[in-house]
């Protein structure tokens, strides 16, 4: 069975600078996050998004400082998370999900999927959820057939993992070592229905990966630093051309599955548990200022900084038009 | 000219392609050392390597996705097999969705080189998931290039041409065909998409065929040539592109019509062509168009029953007549 990925982590052993990146990029990706919810609430964007809000840890902790521009991600349905923490520009994603031409599709429209930013590794994601899981293999074996070192991170959440399609890419994963690390945000919930009430596993997702010769582990996906950790281990693996890592990040949505959903199906004291205790960034902050690595100050101006880039990134997106009606025929060939 | 086999055309094809691009990856169900079950891949893998050419699972999503992520990268140029082309229904969002539309979703990003070889037809007694001519469900996805050859000559620069280009290709083999030998030159050649083939000239009637009814079609034109009748045999080659300028001149010239495939005759390509021609040329028709098809039902396992659900030439004779009385 899959084995809880534990390390002991001392702040010390990271700089100030990349301490400091973690921050801000989890800081980002809720402020990103809680602005776009804005949006919709005045209208300008449809309540068809999925909050990464309570995640952030997660994809700060897996991409930053472990991957490369050249490095692939495809990521999950709270994907606005690894597409912050890859380094898409916030006013290309606020483009998307307002449909001006500031966006990565130039007006098409995208966001919770669609958003594609090929220059930095993200190379989109489908509409079908978990189909990326068989298009992951596909830019895995490219990294074997040129000879390179790219790896390929592919995020799914638990429901995702129901998919047959998981099943089809770890057997080409395992079978030909593909440079390939599964990353399954497991917050228990595929809209309302729990990961007890979907999956036959022995006793976590993870375990699946086992019967496929795959390393895998189960890890706290709320710590920013684990998840750097175990992810860091899974694309050295990668590189050293010994093939795929599935990582099981546990971690739980502070939001419902949609804006608008009543999110009546878990338990409010389970809800409420997590956050106040298992949230990822309140919790990271106060270690930091507990080891004096930074001062509440330093947080604030992080945080400040952060407020005035999200207003700019979405004045920049707001401003930018409408396409030209005729686009929708532009670029469904090469 | 020499002449050779389709399956000798579509092999040069790959290996001449493979040559020359180095970014080409072959894969699929026994496509590796036992070279394809129609034997189309031979050799390739001992030529190429076991990771230019690879078996694979059987695993129809996996492998037209993988596709999809190897073309992705602009690293790579796939060229997957589904063993039969009716198992395109295993991986059906695969191709609908994602070869399709992957490039147009993210805004026309990303480049498709992707070409999906999918052998079809009514063969041997294979019942009815493995004899199926599924092209014209293609023609209503966006961003999927359809190509169904029917010569050796067709096939091989139609190939190249499909591996060569920068969007998706869904290429449609006939099963019948691999053994049917055909002029091919030595030298290269390609055969852009979106070209009709006159394959026989004539005044009366056209007749727009693919495949192997391209053949039937042919041994048709003889009988009736013979007792004074005419027929023009224009061949599509790709159904998506269509070349309908080619078909709309030649039914300016003939003024009736008949479309002919051994695809289900309700919802095949040939709805799509004939309400072309109404919608293009309704005033230059002397008759209604007609259609020949497989009937609307499955296709029975039996070897006997089968024959009875490809159009035969007698039935094409018999359409023609008809379309002279008027």
């Amino acid at each position: 069975m899959a084995k809880t990925y534990e390390k002991e982590i001392k702040l010390n052993d990271y700089s100030k600078d990349v301490l400091t990146d973690f921050y801000k990029t989890m800081a980002k990706i809720r402020k990103f996050d809680e602005n776009l919810i804005r949006l919709m609430q005045e209208g300008k964007v449809s309540g068809f998004y999925h909050s990464g809000i309570g995640s952030e840890g997660l994809s700060a902790g897996s991409i930053r400082q472990n991957l490369r521009d050249e490095d692939y991600i495809f990521y999950n349905h709270r994907g606005c998370n690894q597409k912050i923490a890859k380094g898409v520009p916030l006013s290309k994603i606020y483009g998307d999900f307002l449909g001006t031409i500031e966006g990565t599709t130039r007006g098409l429209g995208a966001g919770i999927v669609h958003s594609a930013d090929p220059a930095r590794g993200v190379l989109g994601q489908a509409g079908t959820i978990g189909s990326q899981l068989g298009i992951s293999v596909g830019t895995a074996y490219t990294s074997k057939l040129t000879g390179t070192d790219q790896v390929t991170v592919v995020y799914f959440g638990d429901g995702a993992a129901s998919r047959e399609m998981l099943h089809g890419s770890l057997n080409w994963a395992g079978l030909y070592k593909l440079p390939v690390i599964y990353i399954c945000e497991n917050n228990e919930y595929a809209i309302s229905c729990h990961v007890s009430e979907t999956h036959a596993v022995k006793e976590n997702i993870a375990d699946w990966a086992e019967g496929y010769g795959i390393p895998n582990c189960v890890v706290d996906g709320n710590d920013v630093l684990l998840m750097h950790e175990v992810v860091k281990e899974a694309v050295e693996r990668a590189k050293r051309g010994e093939g795929p890592t599935f990582i099981e990040a546990q971690t739980f949505r502070h939001r419902g599955h949609f804006e608008g959903d009543p999110y009546d199906y878990v338990d409010v004291e389970v809800l409420q548990g997590w956050k106040d205790k298992k949230d990822p960034i309140k919790n990271f902050a106060a270690k930091l200022m507990l080891e004096k690595i930074v001062s509440e100050e330093e947080l604030e101006s992080i945080n400040a900084e952060i407020d005035s880039e999200i207003a700019e990134a979405i004045e920049k997106a707001e401003s930018a038009p409408l396409p030209d009606p005729k686009r929708i025929y532009e670029g469904l060939f090469a | 000219m020499r002449k050779i086999t389709m399956r000798t055309a579509l092999m040069e094809a790959l290996n001449e392609e493979m040559e020359r691009d180095d970014t080409t990856v072959l894969f699929g169900e026994d496509v590796g050392k036992f070279g394809g079950i129609n034997a189309v891949t031979k050799g390739l893998y001992e030529k190429f390597g076991g990771t230019r050419v690879f078996d694979t699972p059987i695993a129809e999503p996996t492998i037209v996705a993988a596709a999809v992520g190897m073309a992705i990268t602009g690293n790579a140029r796939p060229i997957p097999e589904l063993q039969f082309g009716d198992f395109v229904g295993i991986a059906f969002d695969e191709v609908f969705n994602k070869m399709g539309k992957w490039r147009f979703m993210h805004g026309g990003q990303m480049e498709m080189p992707v070409t999906l070889r999918l052998p079809i037809g009514i063969a041997g007694g294979a019942g009815p998931e493995h004899s199926q001519s599924p092209q014209a469900l293609f023609m209503h996805g966006p961003g999927l290039q359809i190509v169904i050859p029917s010569t050796p000559y067709d096939a091989k620069g139609l190939l190249k041409t499909a591996i060569r280009d920068n969007n998706a290709v869904l290429f449609f083999e006939h099963k019948v065909l691999y053994d049917m030998k055909g002029e091919v030159p030595e030298e290269e050649y390609l055969i852009p998409f979106g070209k009709a083939d006159i394959k026989k000239e004539g005044d009366d009637v056209t007749i727009i065929a693919t495949a192997l009814q391209v053949h039937t079609a042919l041994e048709a034109a003889e009988e009736l040539s013979a007792k004074g009748i005419e027929v023009e045999v224009v061949d599509p080659r790709t159904l998506a592109p269509l070349d309908m300028e080619t078909i709309l001149q030649s039914v300016k010239k003939t003024g009736r019509v008949l479309i002919v495939h051994e695809e289900p005759k309700t919802g095949g390509s040939g709805a799509e062509i004939a309400a072309q021609i109404q919608e293009r040329a309704l005033f230059d028709l002397s008759a209604p168009i007609k259609r020949l098809g497989s009937p609307d039902v499955p296709i029975a396992q039996s070897i006997y029953l089968e024959q009875f659900y490809t159009p035969s030439k007698e039935q094409i004779i018999t359409a023609v007549d008809e379309l002279m009385e008027y």
